[in-house]
């Protein structure tokens, strides 16, 4: 399977997940080519999966489209992207499009068995993510939150 | 969380620093948090899934991630984190996970491990759990070293 194939059911979750849960229409989506690391927008939540698949999901965003999608999730208005409900909404969101990803990816390919870990949620000034080893792919999206950045590196593991 | 899956970890990081030479590595402190607030800026992430699930994070200076790089890299001054190095560190964090994996396989408890990302940048604050995460602070020649544990079981 080729970096492509890793990223598409991830594209379809994205979509999927926006619409039905936010309410939220993915308008746009383009490759983007990122090197040797991942450049994030400030916000980014992470998932990691092992499996038939051993890699990481990435949701990037930038922190005002966090706060957009908490709001959109909780019915509140936040003003830091610190706040705990902005970084559980997120993680939330993160969890729901990878669970989302990867039941399709478990049940187009039975036996691969992917298993997800806990989310976890990265803020900061102009942070980077390096994955030793893996093939990625990064997608760029835009929303009318903003612009949704997602990275999938994966290798194939043992099953 | 249990005590006695902690204890894996902390021997699976002093045994790989040591069998790489880095012998001065002690642990220096234990403490908890909600969140996972760095003012370092290298950061290991290592998800686990299986028996238990949660999330690893090694956290360093950049001093200190250097001194390690270069102490992996038989003593070769690391000026600046580069490729090599950051795949050096990758490369050490998932060592420890496996050696404490390993551990934790002889006490009945089975998990995989997911390979490692590194995350660089300054001011980063992180929630890696849902669960309270356990900061066992190490320090040794090479500088203060971080280890952030968040299991769920």
């Amino acid at each position: 399977m080729s970096s492509t194939t890793y990223i598409v059911p991830f594209i379809k979750a994205v979509a999927s997940v926006f619409k039905d849960m936010l309410g939220i229409v993915v308008t746009k989506g383009e490759p983007v080519d990122e090197g040797e690391e991942f450049g994030s927008q400030g916000f980014a939540v992470i998932v990691g999966f092992t499996g038939g698949w051993r890699g990481r999901f990435f949701l990037d965003m930038p922190p005002t489209a966090a706060l957009r999608l908490a709001s959109i999730l909780t019915g509140e208005e936040y003003a830091s992207p610190t706040e705990e409900e902005v970084l559980l909404s997120a993680a939330e969101i993160g969890n729901v499009v990878c669970g989302n990803a990867v039941t399709a990816v478990n049940d187009a390919y039975p036996g691969l068995n992917i298993r997800l870990t806990p989310p976890s949620v990265f803020v900061g000034d102009g942070f980077s993510m390096f994955n030793v080893r893996l093939s990625s792919y990064s997608v760029l999206m835009q929303t009318e939150a903003g612009p949704i950045k997602i990275n999938v590196a994966v290798e194939e593991g043992k099953r | 969380m249990d005590v006695r899956y902690i204890n894996p970890f902390i021997q699976g990081l002093l045994d790989v620093v040591a069998m790489l030479g880095m012998t001065s590595i002690v642990r220096t402190g234990l403490g908890k948090k909600t969140y996972l607030q760095t003012e370092n800026e290298v950061n290991i992430i290592i998800g686990l899934t299986g028996e238990v699930k949660g999330n690893i994070v090694f956290s360093t200076p950049e001093a200190t991630a250097k001194n390690i790089a270069s102490a992996m890299m038989a003593g070769v001054p690391v000026e600046k984190l580069d490729l090599i190095s950051k795949s050096a560190l990758c490369e050490l964090a998932n060592m420890i996970a496996g050696n404490s994996a390993a551990k934790l396989e002889g006490l009945g408890v089975k998990f995989n491990v997911t390979p490692p990302t590194l995350i660089t940048g300054k001011n980063l604050l992180a929630l890696i759990s849902q669960v309270e995460t356990l900061v066992i602070n190490f320090a040794g020649n090479e500088g203060p070293l971080e280890m952030n544990v968040a299991l769920e079981m």
